[in-house]
């Protein structure tokens, strides 16, 4: 933010200050999520999110029921990455068990992560763009989101709340049909990020509504533990695929995008080339399809494990997902705890908010990305 | 970038971006209306459950051994049911499921053991009340006389038999053992006894 503009302001707006709400009902907000901006003028000086309008219990529900029962909770913990959620669970599940996992089974839990991780990217480009005025690249990219929930539709009976992945596989196997339709996909949408560049990218309203605003640094970032593509765009290259490659992550070629301007620009791109690279995911995915199983003979009802404590983590569309399961040797969980990605990312915004404009807060908050049914669990 | 040149470059970023947006007017409509126009539901679709009508036995095979009942992470299906008379397996005589709790997980179609289970395909339907109870045996109450006449006569016929065969099993038996007693006259005596 240019100092010389906000002392102007400061000089120009009366020595008084107000509180302001935003939120949990406001037309640009996540969710449900509630600000409470002290400002002085159209400065803020004081941000406080408050947090628990979607609150779920879902922590509590996993020490309530058995393992299988939980897993139809965790495509609800975030609705956007359901999938990766769903699917992060299982695997969770089998590392603590000793489940083996078909390697047919493997493959397509990655294809349809990746597709999950498109899906979100491009709504969270629709709505980011759509906070900060511009409706037309929103109309467009529901269009190629669409495509990829028809896909997904199509293998597990669920366009958001997927409860596809079952402990040691999958439920259901992936067609000729599947195929055709995600490599017809995959074209289309590379066909169509040349066109989203012309029409916002290299808009300049867009450039420069976005440059320098809302920079999270390299510190900050690692002091509220922010992960994922906010982080990347901070100049911190982790992903957790890379660093700590969980299913069959380490087989494929790719690039973790990063910028180090931290700033909503950075994030923005960093999240348009991360769809690309998971595209190139797909494409190897489905090029090395092995043949084979999808599930175990013999459905895994009871899962058998020692007492202890285990940590699972994923990269979710959103940053490092991790699951903390305490067990105590019986088939209901003592105690798991999700470590949510948009928690972290939520945790730094006092700090970024801070001195900034109230017009900057909402391409601030739009462009960080936070889903608020899984911060509030 | 001089003044100018910033203000051309962005001018000609917004035509830029005009002449994208004024190639989609001539595209095809993707919008559906509906509910004029339905969509075409997925294979996959899922939906409230319902009971399969196997070819085999003419009507569903649930046997009433409530794994469903057991695993549903909302606890939203009550199955009664026990054995009929005449009859070998168990029947089901209720099988209620309440769609308003159903998360649609399809734990239960993958846990019954008698692979009787499938999603329907209903998907305008609402629920009014907080209940929106579906008994799944409904449509099969018609069949049930019939099947289970057919099934107490294949049971019958399948019991006759087994009963025959332990019978003649049984006569072989002792037929073998007085041959072998006869064979040793020194435990001829405690066969007998």
């Amino acid at each position: 933010m240019n100092s010389g503009v906000l002392d102007t302001l400061q000089r120009g707006v009366e020595e008084e200050t107000y509180y302001l709400n935003m939120g949990p009902q406001h037309p640009s907000m996540h969710g449900v999520l509630r600000l409470l901006l002290h400002m002085r003028g159209e400065m803020v000086l004081e941000c406080e999110p408050i947090i628990g309008y979607a609150h779920r219990a879902h922590e509590k529900m996993a020490e309530n029921r058995s393992y299988i029962q939980f897993l139809p909770n965790t495509s609800r913990i975030d609705y956007l990455s359901g999938m990766i959620y769903n699917i992060a669970f299982c695997q969770a599940i089998e590392k603590m068990a000793g489940i083996d996992v078909p390697e047919r089974a493997e493959v397509i839990r990655v294809i349809v992560c990746e597709l999950n991780r498109i899906q979100s990217h491009l709504l969270w480009f629709g709505t980011f763009l759509l906070d900060i005025g511009g409706i037309t690249p929103f109309l467009y990219c529901f269009d190629d989101r669409e495509e990829i929930l028809g896909i997904l539709d199509r293998v597990s009976g669920s366009r958001l709340t997927y409860s596809y992945g079952r402990f040691g596989g999958v439920t259901a196997d992936i067609d000729d049909v599947f195929i055709s339709q995600t490599r017809s996909f995959l074209d289309r949408l590379r066909g169509r990020l040349p066109m989203y560049e012309g029409l916002v990218t290299k808009n300049v309203i867009f450039r420069d509504r976005c440059k320098g605003v809302g920079v999270i640094t390299v510190d900050q970032a690692r002091a509220y533990g922010v992960t994922g593509p906010v982080l990347r765009a901070s100049g911190v290259a982790y992903d957790v695929r890379k660093a700590e490659p969980y299913g069959v992550y380490d087989r494929y070629d790719f690039e973790i995008p990063t910028r180090t301007s931290g700033d909503c620009l950075a994030r923005y791109e960093v999240r348009v080339a991360e769809m690309e690279q998971s595209c190139r995911i797909i494409e190897q995915a489905l090029d090395a399809l092995p043949e084979g199983a999808i599930e175990p003979a013999k459905m895994v009802k009871k899962v058998k494990s020692a007492a202890g404590e285990y940590y699972f983590a994923v990269e979710s569309a959103r940053g490092h997902f991790g699951m903390y399961i305490v067990s105590d040797g019986t088939d209901v969980a003592s105690r798991i705890k999700l470590r949510t990605p948009s928690f972290s990312v939520m945790s730094a915004a006092p700090d970024v908010l801070k001195g900034t404009m109230i017009a900057d807060v909402i391409a601030i908050v739009g462009s960080v990305d936070v889903v608020l049914p899984e911060i509030d669990r | 970038m001089s003044y100018v040149g910033s203000i051309l470059s962005g001018f000609w970023s917004l035509l830029n971006g005009l002449g994208i947006t004024a190639r989609h007017f001539g595209r095809k409509n993707v919008t559906l209306t509906y509910p004029h126009e339905k969509p075409e539901l997925s294979g996959e679709f899922r939906s409230l459950i319902s009971l399969i009508q196997l070819p085999e036995l003419g009507t569903h095979d649930c046997v009433a051994c409530l794994q469903c009942e057991k695993i549903c992470p909302s606890y939203c299906i009550k199955i009664e049911g026990g054995k009929v008379e005449g009859m070998k397996r168990k029947r089901a005589s209720k099988f209620e499921v309440d769609f308003a709790l159903c998360s649609l997980c399809g734990l239960c179609i993958d846990v019954c053991p008698t692979d009787t289970l499938e999603y329907s395909k209903l998907y305008d339907e609402a629920g009014y009340e907080r209940e929106w109870v579906f008994d799944l045996l409904d449509p099969f109450e018609s069949l049930e006389e019939e099947f289970r006449e057919k099934q107490r006569e294949v049971d019958a016929k399948v019991a006759a038999e087994k009963a025959k065969k332990k019978a003649a099993a049984l006569q072989a038996k002792a037929e073998a053992e007085a041959a072998a007693a006869q064979d040793s006259p020194t435990s001829g005596g405690e066969v007998q006894s």
